[in-house]
Order: structure tokens, then sequence, then C-alpha cells
């Protein structure tokens, strides 16, 4: 019976109020007990706590799935705020978004154009090929014959997904960095309604194909006529996920040529275009024999500021040439404010993390397939970072763009590709 | 006289969907036949000739609504493709769609049959029997196919079906939901502990569980009954009175 989902508000508001409930109890029995424990004993308690905290917010939230489960995949790509033992077990929840059966699919393309799907399209799939955010993806042919990929989502998904923020936020009130994971839940709110509403999705794809001028990049074209809030029709793009890419064996030269690709985009948009396709899940861009690339999915896209755009290739600098007073005022010019209580916080906590940042621009080409530990080494560097109280504010872009080069290089890790990275920012 | 039926047809569904006009912006109490007969732009005595009673005229919709589902249901190409748990939940959402545009009326509706189970429970009876028939349908087709095991009690199934399926209007008359989607929720929801409850055969095997209970222990009960009646000072006394002592 896993597959029974809880129904409603109500008892949806039961399962987290008992998890928060129970969350807070081991917190207390924790501080009562603090004092008559030992330093080490402490620290092994503090860790207990947090494991059993682990599981029941999971507990939780793989009863909620649906929107809640979108967004614990959000804050778990977040690596740096939450704690390794509250993201391990995020992690599992990954891929896991319910499917829709065919009533479900013919209901949402009725509910949308007032036909079923054999009225509109001259072939239609019942059967989903793909997985979406929030939804999933049927092949199909326009009436002249044009392969097309309709991208559907959950009917009535919209209306959950406040509710399950409204719960979740609750939740994060419970984490120990809780300021920080409140502000990302309200960016990852404000995505999440954008990702719901395929018309905005259209329009993004639309102005990507128009803007996002690189060879080897292509973007599928969008059928308006056959798109709508909660369905949305595109060209259909052939080419391969990264791990089907990757198992026909692609060579060297082909892995780097896709791997330079996606970095160029992600430079280009950020610099160029200044609105960043950030949802680094690999699902999202498909790779062809040639080494092209398509980009998929344009449902979460932020939009940057001139400041950071301007501001970012200083920042990335000040961090090579390890210039306290350049990367503060790079951090001030974006708004984030430094907290100077902690006079060791620079060297014990940012410094690590800047040499870190820096690393791939000592190096004219860098090699993922040499340095495969790159973003794991990252971990507990950033988590530091997080969990120390050194800076008041983070600008919320970068919480979208740390997270597409830190997806980005995962990909690149797997694709063991080299990439020129130093080239872009000095 | 093929036209006139359909003529007859026509003017049958023109006043039922006159009599949801007006009930829903009268209430069930205040309309009258004569308005619901003007709005259907047929004579006073014409339509009692299709309806005789107010009453009728609410389950006759009632049956009308049954007989589109039917209809639309048809309509899907490859409706035998799908799950019974598929087939089950189509049901479902096509019955809501087609009530939608009549959905203050099926308030009603709600409201009188609840007020007079016993009444509601008679003219409402050509309805469920029309609902029912395609639940056995499909339970018959899954049966036959493979797709569930087959169903002890099987008549039994299609009469809960339409419970659940009372319990999900009544469930949609209340939501307030954008789009009814707590409504599309909770059926996609429920229809997978349907489509488990079909798989396991468990309504057999609850009523396999009530009735050992009732034979182990009411009909012991009757044992010990058994013994009184035959206790031997009893049976005595039992003689003792045929015999006119």
């Amino acid at each position: 019976m896993q597959d029974t989902i809880p129904e409603g508000k109500w008892q949806r508001a039961g399962i987290v109020g008992s998890t928060a409930l129970k969350v807070g109890l081991r917190e207390v029995q924790h501080k009562v007990k603090r004092p008559f424990l030992s330093a080490q004993r402490q620290q092994a308690a503090k860790q207990e706590v947090d494991d059993h905290n682990a599981r029941q917010l999971f507990a939780a939230l793989t009863q909620l799935r649906g929107t809640a489960l979108k967004a614990a995949q959000m804050l778990s790509m977040e690596v740096e705020l939450l704690p390794e033992r509250y993201r391990r077990e995020l992690e599992k929840s990954f891929h896991q978004v319910p499917p829709l059966n065919r009533v479900l699919v013919r209901k949402a393309v009725q509910a949308q154009f007032g036909k079923p799907p054999e009225h509109l399209f001259a072939t239609f799939d019942s059967q989903a090929f793909a997985a979406a955010s929030l939804g999933q993806v049927h092949a199909a042919t326009l009436p002249d014959g044009t392969p097309v990929a309709v991208k559907i989502q959950y009917p009535g998904i919209h209306v959950a997904m406040d509710n399950d923020i409204q719960l979740l936020r609750k939740l994060a009130r419970r984490l120990p960095n809780a300021e920080i994971a409140l502000q990302s839940l309200q960016e990852i709110q404000a995505r999440l309604r954008e990702e719901v509403d395929y018309l905005h999705e259209a329009h993004t794809t639309e102005w990507f194909r128009g803007q996002l001028a690189l060879t080897g990049v292509s973007v599928p074209q969008v059928y308006a006529e056959w798109s709508g809030e909660r369905v949305l029709t595109t060209q259909f793009m052939h080419g391969k996920h990264l791990d089907d890419w990757l198992a026909t064996n692609p060579g060297q030269a082909l892995r780097d040529k896709a791997a330079q690709q996606l970095y160029d985009t992600l430079v280009y948009s950020t610099r160029t275009l200044k609105r960043l396709h950030a949802d680094p899940n690999p699902g999202n861009y498909l790779f062809h024999d040639d080494g092209s690339v398509s980009l998929i999915d344009f449902g979460c896209v932020k939009q940057l500021s001139g400041t950071f755009a301007a501001t970012l290739p200083r920042l990335l600098q000040a961090f090579l040439a390890d210039d306290y007073d350049a990367i503060m005022r790079a951090y001030r010019a974006l708004g984030m404010e430094h907290n100077q209580a902690n006079p060791t916080w620079y060297q014990d906590v940012l410094r690590p993390f800047a040499e870190w940042a820096a690393r791939p621009l000592r190096e004219e080409h860098f090699d993922f397939g040499k340095h495969s530990d790159y973003t794991s080494t990252a971990r507990e560097i950033i988590q530091r970072l997080a969990g120390t109280s050194g800076l008041n504010k983070v600008a919320d872009e970068f919480i979208f763009f740390d997270r597409t080069i830190y997806g980005l290089c995962k990909m690149f890790e797997r694709m063991g590709a080299t990439v020129s990275i130093r080239q872009h920012w000095l | 006289m093929k036209i006139n039926a359909q003529d007859q047809q026509l003017t049958r569904v023109r006043i039922l969907e006159a009599a949801v006009d007006v009930i829903t912006i009268k209430g069930f109490k205040s309309a009258t036949m004569r308005e619901i007969a003007k709005q259907a732009q047929v004579g006073d005595a014409t339509i009692y000739n299709y309806f005789p009673t107010k009453e009728k005229l609410l389950y006759g919709y009632c049956e009308y609504v049954q007989q589109q589902v039917m209809l639309e249901l048809k309509e899907i190409s490859d409706f035998h493709e799908y799950s019974v748990q598929e087939q089950l939940q189509q049901l479902v959402e096509t019955n809501l769609r087609v009530w939608l545009p009549a959905r203050e009326f099926l308030q009603q509706v709600f409201e009188i049959s609840f007020a007079e189970p016993v009444a509601g429970f008679t003219n409402i009876a050509e309805t469920k029997r029309l609902f029912t028939a395609m639940v056995v349908d499909m339970l018959d087709a899954a049966v036959e196919a493979g797709e569930i095991p087959d169903q002890p009690y099987r008549e039994l199934l299609p009469r809960l079906f339409w419970d659940y399926m009372t319990g999900i209007m009544a469930y949609w008359l209340k939501d307030t939901s954008e789009g009814f989607a707590n409504t599309t929720q909770v059926i996609d929801r429920s229809m997978e502990l349907v489509a488990n409850i079909l798989q396991q055969g468990m309504v057999g095997k609850l009523l396999d569980l009530a009735s050992f209970l009732f034979r182990t222990h009411i009909m012991s009960h009757m044992d010990s009954l058994k013994n009184l009646y035959q206790a031997p000072d009893l049976a005595a006394a039992k003689r003792r009175f045929m015999e006119g002592k």
C-alpha cells in the first residue's frame, strides 16, 4: 500500500504536525541531556539527533509526495543549506513524482483545450516517455505530421503546491539554519509557481530559442496553438539523455565538445542574456551523436541582475587572487553582509571555499576526468560556509547560480570531460 | 414513425434541460411544472405526458446523465485498453464532467434524496441500475481478461462502487478548490485503493470473515438455544402440555 497518498490538507497537516512535534521533542530531550554529557558524547548525541530528525523529515516528505517532493528535491540540491544528514535522506526522494494515468492525461488535455487528445493530435501516445517537472511528457504528432513532445501537468498540482510549501515552511523552522532555509523556500515557491505555469515556460523557451545564438546548442520550437497553462507542446527533440548517451561510448573529443557547449551556454546566459536555465537536472539536456546538445524544459529560469552579472567575474578573480578586500567588496556590491563578529571566519570558512571555487580557473583546461572528486570535496566546505553565521544575507541569485554550476560540474565529472573555464572569467 | 420517436426523445431532453435551468434558479420546491413547460416551449399538458411529477423530472435528469456518460465512454477509442482502475476512474471523472453544468441541480437532488431516504431510494433506482451496469461491464471484462482475480460476491461490488460514487459527488459538491482540484486528487488517490481492493479480492475476504464469525458465534448460540428447547425437563413439560395433562 505504499501508493496510498494522504488526501486533503487536514490529513497532511496531521502528518507534518506530528513530525514537527517529534522533531521538537527530540531536540528537547537532547538539550536536557546535554549538560551531563562529555564533549565527545555531546557531538555523538547531536549526530544521533540529526540522524533521527532527518529520518522523520524524510518520512513526512515521502508521505506528502507531489510538490513537497519537488521542493524537497530543490532543497536537497541546495547542498549548502542542509546538513549532510538531512540531504542524504532527501536525495532518496528523487525521481518519484506520481505518474498520470490515461484518465488524468485525458482530463488535463480536455480541461485545457475542451477536446480529448485524439481530436487534437493525429497520433497521441498515451504512455509517457519521460517524466517532467510536476508532470510527464507524451509523444504525439500534429495534424500535419510534425512529431511533437506534449508535456502535461498533474491536474490540480498548482492548488496543492501552496499548501505544501506552507507545511514545509513549518518543518524548515526546525532546521539548524532555519533562516537561510526559509529564505530559499520563498525563492523556491516563486520558481515553483512559474514552473506550473506552462505559458510562462512557453514564453521563456521561445525567448531562449531566439536569443541563445551558440552553435551546437539548440532549443525546441513551441507550438502555441497546442499549448496552454497546463499543457505545453514543443518540437520533438531527438537525442539521448546523459546516461544513455554515455552508454554509446562517445569519444573524448565529443564529450569535451558537449561539456564545453554546456559551460559556454552557462556563461553566455549569465553574462550576456542575464537569464539562467537554472534547473541543472541532467534530464533537462539531450545529447546528440555529433556532440551537440539540446536544452529542454525551461520551467526554471532565473533572471539575474546587471550587478550580479558584472560582479561575478570580479568575485571569481578575487577568489583566485585570495584577496580578502576584493571579495568583501564584491559581496557588498551584491547586497551580502559580512558578520564582523567572527574574525577567523575568512580564514577558516570562506577561504577554503574561495580556493575550491577558483580551482578550475587555475588551469587553461580543467580535466574533470582527473578531478572527478571536484564536487564531492566541496560538500564539507560549502556546508561549513552555510553552517556558520559568517554571512547574514545571501543574494538569491547565488542560490540559483551555485545550484546550476554545481549540477553542471557533476555532469562534467560523469562525462570525464575537459572544459576551458579560465578563458571566460579572466 | 421513427422520426416521431426521435422527436419524442428530443422533446424529452429539452424538458429535462429546462427543468435543470428552472430548478437551479428557483429551487426544487418553488419551481412549478408550468414554468418548466414554458421554458421548454411545450404545452402545459404535454409535459405531464413525459413526466407526471416533478420528482420524475429530477430523477429523469439523473438517468439522462448516465446515458450521456455511457455515450462518452463509448467515444474513447482505446477504452478497452485501459486498466480496470483507469476505466473506473474514467467513469467517475466523466460522471462529474457531465454533471458539471448542472452541479447546483445535483445539489438539489442530494438534498431531496437525503431528506426522504426511502422515496429517494426508489426514485433513484433506475439511475443506479444504469450506473452499476457499466461497472458490471468493466469488472466482468477485467475478470475475463485475467486482469483481476474472479471476485466472490461480484454482484455486491458494483453497488459498493455506486456508494463510492455518491461519496465522491458529495465531496465534489463541497469542494471549493480551484477547478475542483481537490476532488481530482481524492479520486486519483482513492482509485488506487479501489484497485488494490479488487486485486486482492478484499471485499470477498471481508465477507468471508464476517460469515465465519457469524457461523461460529451466532450459529453456536443457536445451538445452545436448541439445547434449551430440547432440555429434558422442558421436553417433558411440553409433552405433558400437549397431552393435556
